[in-house]
């Protein structure tokens, strides 16, 4: 797990961009005509709920198809790099905020309402380390001030009902 | 005529009062700070500032909205200028000479032209959507279900056609777009449809969660693959003003943008973002000097600045008229208009005429605001620009997520978002545009809704799109466009327009 190299080569393209993108179309097609099969092509009172939904799918299984007729002779391009690496901190950051805001419950263990004194920070903490040139001390900093500042201006300049810090201060 | 002018002097009444200049105001000032800031575009500003309309009245929080719009596409311009960073697809031409004339001591002119262009495409459009109102109104009247689907399938058609790119993957991503917006409860039968049992989907796919997710979070992956390279211009900026000289050599760019920008705009299925395009594929036809293009020509900044505005503004007709939003931000501006309790569509003009027209008077009030805080602040948004990305884009995410949670009071739509983050950033790579994908998600439900009640109408007659000669005049021009899309001739030149810039 090399970090940060000069640009390494992307790998050879088994596939190839174009390619991939037709492939992705009709494997969404498929996706979606399985999920609304059991919805009614037509009913008595004229179309049904499925046949929209069914007619999209199989015109975009068609248009993958053409896709991939179109580009199968071409010499495959690469999509470039994935750096799956430095998103994860980000989609943390967001599942972070998104289970501490309001509170979540697995079943087995719970947590509690924390809102945004507690979910804000985490959210900035967390995705700001997906930077490559992220510095601890100056996030810190950015992420206590920033924090204060959107709930000064969304809780109380705008008035939205968002939780603050009900096990602190009660709402 | 006199009626026009009623309806304006009725606009301005309202548009004029303390509160709603206010609004106007504020709308301009976030949309410009907004739209300065690389990597954030309209549609989130606007999507995270949703929320915060629900506590104004119906007009005042339209004011605001839409100077949020016009300031954010204004702001878009001056990073694009100073910064080679083109906020979002509009400024990209403004970016080529923009800069470069930036880079030659001329930053200040550039931004100068472009204000004042701007503000003409602006008055311009405000003149247009006043006139054109009442008539699109009466026409709106007109459109049954069959020829309201009918408008649509035209619009989609001409989204893909203006698309830029593969015209298979265009169509693909409209059609996805559409498929999308069928998740959720049947509005029928109430049945679900696509929902696998998953609470959070019975309600369908949040319009703003696409759009935070796909524009908001896939833009701050997509940097950190690809990070921005910050072209920021050093040194002076030079004289905002233009000397007479200047103006008069720009007039002529400037009303012919103004032109372009303004019916492109019209256009549904988002015509506004081929008017830069088109403007400065024009600038470079008309001048003596061609090959100066993109080393720092004035023209091909006032061109396509003058065109943007207009386009933008003009986009509003086929909302306030038909009730077709003809792209992203208007389909949140559509959001914003049902969380008030007003459906968009020919009735606005009867029931709101003070929210119609009140709305087009704060359009010319918020250009002209757009010059005046714009160019004195000028020093301000540079200092904005030196904020590193390592500190922007965590506090995006928090925007994001807070204006997300908030919508509904749903966690589960913040992770839905983050989702289609990454959904947003896999179509990025596989170079799928988003945008006909917004569009088709949000005239979606619409067009089903249109066709099944054309259908009931009909007796289940098929025919019935065809019978009705608007409705079958409608469809044989979106079939043509189409058409002439494909022809190999046209194809070529459609690339040129996009190439050129």
């Amino acid at each position: 797990m090399s970090h940060e190299v000069t640009n390494p080569p992307p790998p050879r393209p088994l596939i190839g961009r174009e390619r991939l993108a037709g492939l992705c179309l009709v494997v969404f097609g498929l996706f979606a005509l399985y999920a609304s099969a059991d919805l009614p092509f037509f009913t008595e009172g004229g179309v049904g709920s499925g046949l929209l939904p069914r007619a999209l799918s199989v015109l975009i299984i068609l248009l993958g198809i053409v896709q991939l007729a179109i580009c199968w002779r071409e010499p495959p391009e690469s999509t470039g790099n994935w750096p799956i690496r430095d998103m994860v901190p980000v989609l943390v950051g967001i599942f972070l905020f998104a289970l501490t805001i309001r509170g979540f419950d697995f079943g087995s263990f719970k947590i509690p309402v924390l809102g945004m004194a507690v979910a804000t920070p985490l959210a900035i903490f967390c995705s700001g380390m997906a930077a490559k040139d992220a510095r601890l001390v100056e996030l810190l900093i950015f992420t206590v001030v920033l924090s204060a500042l959107c709930i000064a201006l969304f809780r109380f300049a705008l008035g939205l009902s968002l939780p603050v810090a009900p096990w602190l201060i009660g709402y | 005529m006199m009626d026009m002018l009623y309806n304006l002097g009725l606009g301005f009444a309202v548009a004029l009062t303390l509160k709603n200049v206010f609004f106007c105001f504020v709308g301009c000032l976030i949309g410009t700070l907004v739209g300065v800031l690389p990597g954030v575009g309209p549609v989130a500003t606007i999507s995270i500032l949703l929320p915060v309309t629900l506590a104004l009245d119906p007009t005042g929080a339209l004011i605001m909205l839409a100077g949020i719009y016009y300031g954010a596409q204004y702001g878009g311009s001056t990073t694009a200028i100073l910064v080679n960073i083109p906020g979002e697809a509009t400024a990209v031409v403004t970016a080529i000479d923009g800069h470069e004339m930036a880079k030659r001591g001329q930053a200040g002119l550039a931004l100068g032209l472009a204000a004042i262009g701007s503000f003409i495409a602006g008055t311009f459009a405000t003149i247009v959507i006043a006139a054109l109102g009442v008539p699109m109104t009466k026409l709106g009247l007109l459109f049954g279900p069959a020829e309201y689907f009918s408008l649509m399938v035209m619009g989609l058609v001409f989204a893909v056609v203006l698309a830029h790119g593969s015209l298979t993957k265009a169509v693909a991503m409209i059609l996805a777009g559409v498929l999308l917006s069928c998740v959720g409860a049947d509005m029928e039968t109430g049945r679900e449809r696509m929902t696998f049992g998953l609470h959070m989907l019975t309600d369908g796919i949040e319009f703003v969660v696409l759009a935070m997710g796909v524009f908001g979070f896939g833009e701050i992956f997509k940097n950190l693959a690809d990070p921005e390279k910050r072209d920021l211009v050093k040194g002076s900026i030079g004289r905002l003003w233009p000397s007479l000289r200047d103006l008069r050599e720009n007039m002529g760019a400037i009303l012919r943008g103004t032109g372009i920008g303004a019916v492109l705009g019209v256009l549904p299925g988002n015509g506004a973002i081929l008017g830069p395009f088109a403007s400065y594929a024009m600038e470079k036809r008309l001048s003596k000097r061609p090959q100066d293009f993109g080393t720092g020509v004035s023209q091909a900044v006032a061109g396509p600045e003058s065109a943007n505005n207009a386009g933008a503004q003009t986009s509003f007709i086929p909302l306030m008229t038909l009730g077709l939003p003809p792209n992203a931000v208007m389909a949140l501006m559509v959001g914003a208009m049902m969380i008030q309790g007003i459906v968009p569509g020919p009735q606005v003009i009867e029931r709101n005429p003070e929210l119609f027209w009140g709305l087009i008077a704060s359009m010319w009030i918020g250009n002209l605001m757009l010059v005046i805080i714009n160019l004195p602040l000028i020093g301000l948004w540079v200092k904005l620009l030196q904020v590193p990305y390592r500190l922007l884009f965590p506090a995006i995410v928090a925007f994001c997520c807070i204006g997300l949670f908030s919508i509904s009071n749903e966690p589960t739509q913040v992770m839905m978002a983050g989702a289609m983050g990454l959904v947003g950033f896999a179509l990025w790579k596989l170079q799928f545009e988003a945008a006909p994908l917004a569009l088709g998600f949000v005239l979606g439900r619409l067009l089903e809704e249109k066709l099944r009640q054309a259908l009931i109408i009909s007796d289940g007659s098929m025919t019935t799109f065809i019978t009705s000669p608007l409705s079958a005049f409608l469809l044989a021009i979106g079939a043509f466009a189409l058409l002439v899309a494909v022809l190999p001739s046209i194809r070529k030149s459609r690339d040129e327009v996009f190439k050129d810039a």
